[in-house]
């Protein structure tokens, strides 16, 4: 009955490696059972990003070194600071996919019952959250240390030994980022550890804007303005430098080595090599016993709220049945003829969607960004005074508010549809029907996105000073741009849908969410160009009205066949929907 | 051997399981019921090692699951009820993955594969990725990992659900035998005719606490009813409600 080991087999982790390797591979292989025509836009998406990004990389450090004296000061900098802000990306991304993979995952629950060490499960998710969060950075650096070797004219050997720094270097910010989930998941429900980092992330928020707070540069200052503003640039950003920064030792030895300094690169990979030695392992030897204390925690946890009177008192309040309609529920009636039952539906997906922490925090933290963006342009406006460059950041920022649609698009409308999940039989079976489902959730993320992307257009053109007469034309064009891109989304989500799926981000990384992306970012590029390059530039008293009219028909069509075809695709699909 | 000490599981200020202490013998079919968040599930997660005990202690044949995991969970099998299979996979290699994991050599996993495969009439599935499996049939692959190598302690958490009435049998028996064989099974179900057929003893919990525990006909005599298991364990729990009720009464009164 007991079992004894009668044969030397594989250790858990090459097995757990195995199986999951080979689990991605088939994931990969089934691809290919979706239409090809579709995968090959996806690859080439990919290629042509690879090759525009190092296109972008090498005529711009090929630029910034043409500046005398200033070139190589400048291509530095930016190489230091890249890597810190990359940095603190991977520390941030490190630890969200390490909590998701480490607590929220059930096959860390299938697991543990095993006979397979906790040490050894933390190992294979430390690996498992190392590639998902770092494969993103590797695909970001990999054109620019490309194109920055090309136009530094290094040896060969320099691109074998960046790689090997890169690899070096990912594993400091996993480490950290496990390090901080397991925290995370011991100690968030303590009143103390919640006051402590609200704490912490305001003093950051206030350092970085005392920080980032730009001075105006004085009238006696305007000839040497280039200089004072350079110099208060460099002074600014010096604390990428900082040389107990990991990402110092990377930018330190990939431009040492480029520069032949190799025993100065050789010290600064010695450098990454030792920490990463202790930490990796410290994290693949010494974390088991935390971990298992962690995940016997989080699963039995009520509310991370739960320790405060007033989280308390609330949830008391709720046990009480009261007959009483909420806000969203007298929000949703103040809505003029909606038939009841859309009603509901739309009543139902904002009480889901709300009530969801992933989809709050991941919210959260995309408005977050959307928020520095605008509060960045308002600087931006003031230095706006040649017609040219208006037009041009003017229509950047339409591609950047779009691009913040689209992503909002892809992560929260495109799964609304599969996110119905095993439930689908619910309203699929309702006099309401699939068809009137998808039209609804249609209509209802078209008009919450309108409020969001009219309303940032707006904001964002006011920041620029940019006149009425543009920001009505960009606000029209961003409102067109609602339209096409939640269509596609809801579209593309019914053609694609995912009912095993309960997880949105995972529906979201599947075939149809990538591609939904892809189609996307390219019906947005097409549209800025169209709309750019029917555009009068700024040229006063030459305008030619055959390229506007033209650029504007062509954007409306391209909108329409990006929005009207999915969605017509998606309809036709439900016909045919079982479930 | 399952044995539960004086076990408490707090989830913040609700205590799951309050005070429990149980022993099931070698090769005893126990069978575990109660009403909704009774604490059956956390209960069997205890016994699983997926959460620790807010005091008290499990032991699987003797090992201590904080002090000695790795020992005692080799002796263990566990079934949840909705349980995670590798999709991308196939039953076969599912089954070869979980062999080694417990250490067997190939041609133990192969031989115990080929045995339980044709008892639960997975063969037509061995060679197709889990993903296309029904829920039945995957919940069936579980069983079949589970018991590829023959633990000692066989826990399960609702394991009839989504099986068609033809492999439910075909698990009962395989439980069934196992237990002669000197298995310790767990079971932690809502379907009472599961524990009546089954059971060697029945634990009935309630709010978080073991209130009865026996074989059936201890239960009856406890509760005072005669018939089947249904009326047992409804006079059990209500009667476990109302005493509770009435030791709370006057507190309450004071508190207004």
């Amino acid at each position: 009955m007991n079992n004894v080991p009668s044969t030397a087999a594989s250790d858990p982790l090459t097995l757990l490696l195995g199986v999951n390797l080979r689990q991605s591979w088939r994931r990969l292989l089934s691809l290919r059972r979706q239409s090809r025509l579709l995968t090959a836009v996806i690859a080439c998406f990919l290629a042509g990003y690879a090759a525009l990004a190092f296109t972008l990389f090498y005529k711009g450090l090929k630029f910034a070194g043409t500046f005398p004296g200033l070139g190589a000061v400048l291509i530095e900098r930016m190489l230091f600071l890249l890597f810190a802000f990359l940095f603190a990306l991977l520390l941030l991304s490190n630890a969200i996919i390490s909590y998701t993979a480490l607590f929220r995952n059930r096959e860390t629950e299938f697991l543990l019952p095993l006979p397979v060490a906790p040490q050894t499960v933390f190992r294979w998710k430390f690996v498992e959250s190392t590639v998902l969060a770092s494969w993103a950075f590797l695909f970001l650096v990999a054109p620019l240390l490309a194109a920055y070797g090309l136009t530094q004219r290094v040896s060969w050997h320099f691109y074998p030994m960046t790689v090997a720094l890169i690899a070096l270097f990912i594993v400091l910010p996993a480490a950290a980022g496990s390090y901080a989930s397991i925290l995370l998941a011991r100690f968030m429900d303590r009143r103390s550890f919640q006051a402590g980092a609200l704490l912490v992330t305001l003093a950051m928020v206030l350092l970085a804007a005392f920080w980032l707070k730009p001075a105006p540069v004085p009238d006696d200052q305007l000839e040497t303005r280039v200089l004072v503003v350079l110099d208060r640039l460099l002074g600014k950003t010096r604390f990428a430098q900082f040389p107990l920064l990991p990402s110092y030792w990377l930018s330190a030895g990939v431009q040492q080595w480029a520069e032949g300094a190799v025993g100065a690169a050789v010290f600064f990979a010695l450098v990454l090599l030792s920490h990463v030695l202790f930490f990796g392992t410290l994290a693949l030897t010494r974390t088991g016993a935390a971990f298992y204390n962690a995940v016997s925690i989080t699963q039995g946890r009520g509310s991370i709220l739960r320790r405060w009177n007033w989280f308390r008192a609330w949830r008391k309040r709720r046990r009480t049945i009261t007959h009483r309609r909420g806000w969203i529920e007298r929000m949703a009636d103040a809505i003029p003829s909606i038939r009841a039952d859309r009603r509901a539906l739309v009543l139902k997906d904002i009480r889901v969607f709300l009530r969801d922490t992933t989809q709050w925090g991941q919210t959260v933290m995309l408005f977050g960004l959307l928020a520095v963006y605008i509060l960045n342009l308002r600087h931006f406006g003031a230095q706006l005074n040649n017609p040219f460059w208006t037009q041009v950041v003017s229509y950047l920022n339409l591609g950047a508010c779009a691009l913040n649609l689209a992503t909002v698009t892809t992560r929260f409308v495109y799964p609304q549809f599969s996110l119905e999940g095993k439930r689908v039989w619910i309203v699929g079976l309702a006099p309401l029907g699939l068809r009137r489902v998808l039209l609804t959730k249609l209509a209802m993320s078209i008009a919450l996105s309108l409020v969001v992307t009219v309303g940032l257009m707006m904001l964002s053109s006011h920041m620029l000073k940019l006149g009425a007469d543009r920001v009505i034309d960009l606000s029209l064009s961003v409102v067109v741009m609602t339209f096409a891109l939640n269509a596609l989304a809801v579209g593309l989500g019914a053609l694609y849908p995912n009912f095993k799926e309960d997880n949105p981000t995972r529906i979201v990384s599947g075939f149809g969410g990538t591609l939904c992306l892809v189609l996307s970012f390219l019906y947005i590029v097409a549209s800025v160009l169209l709309l750019a390059g029917g555009s009068s530039w700024g040229r006063t008293g030459q305008v030619d009205w055959h390229l506007v009219v033209g650029g504007r028909a062509a954007f409306l069509i391209l909108s329409f066949g990006a929005g009207f075809v999915p969605v017509r695709l998606g309809l036709r699909r439900l016909t045919n929907i079982e479930f | 051997m399952i044995e539960l000490i004086h076990v408490v599981k707090k989830f913040g200020d609700l205590i799951a399981v309050n005070d429990l202490s149980l022993r099931i013998q070698h090769g005893e079919f126990f069978a575990l019921l109660g009403p909704n968040a009774a604490g059956k599930t956390t209960t069997v997660k205890l016994v699983a090692g997926l959460m620790k005990p807010t005091s008290g202690s499990v032991r699987l044949a003797g090992y201590d699951l904080l002090a000695h995991p790795l020992e005692a969970r080799r002796l263990l099998a566990y079934v949840p009820d909705f349980p995670f299979l590798y999709d991308k996979l196939t039953p076969w290699e599912f089954f070869r993955f979980i062999g080694q994991l417990f250490l067997m050599d190939n041609a133990r996993i192969e031989r115990a594969a080929e045995e339980l495969s044709a008892r639960f009439n997975l063969e037509p599935y061995l060679g197709q990725t889990i993903d296309a499996l029904s829920h039945g049939t995957r919940q069936r692959v579980a069983v079949v990992s589970a018991l590829l190598h023959d633990p000692a302690v066989f826990v399960l958490d609702e394991p009839m659900v989504g099986i068609d009435p033809h492999h439910t049998r075909v698990l009962k028996d395989m439980l069934k035998e196992r237990a002669r064989a000197g298995t310790t099974v767990l079971v932690s179900t809502h379907q009472l005719s599961v524990a009546e057929e089954m059971a060697d003893r029945i634990g009935i919990m309630h709010e978080g606490r073991l209130i009865a525990v026996g074989t059936r006909d201890e239960l009856r005599r406890q509760s005072g009813t005669a018939g089947a298991l249904e009326q047992t364990f409804l006079a059990l729990t209500v009667q476990d409600s109302r005493t509770r009720e009435e030791r709370c009464a006057p507190v309450d009164a004071r508190a207004h």
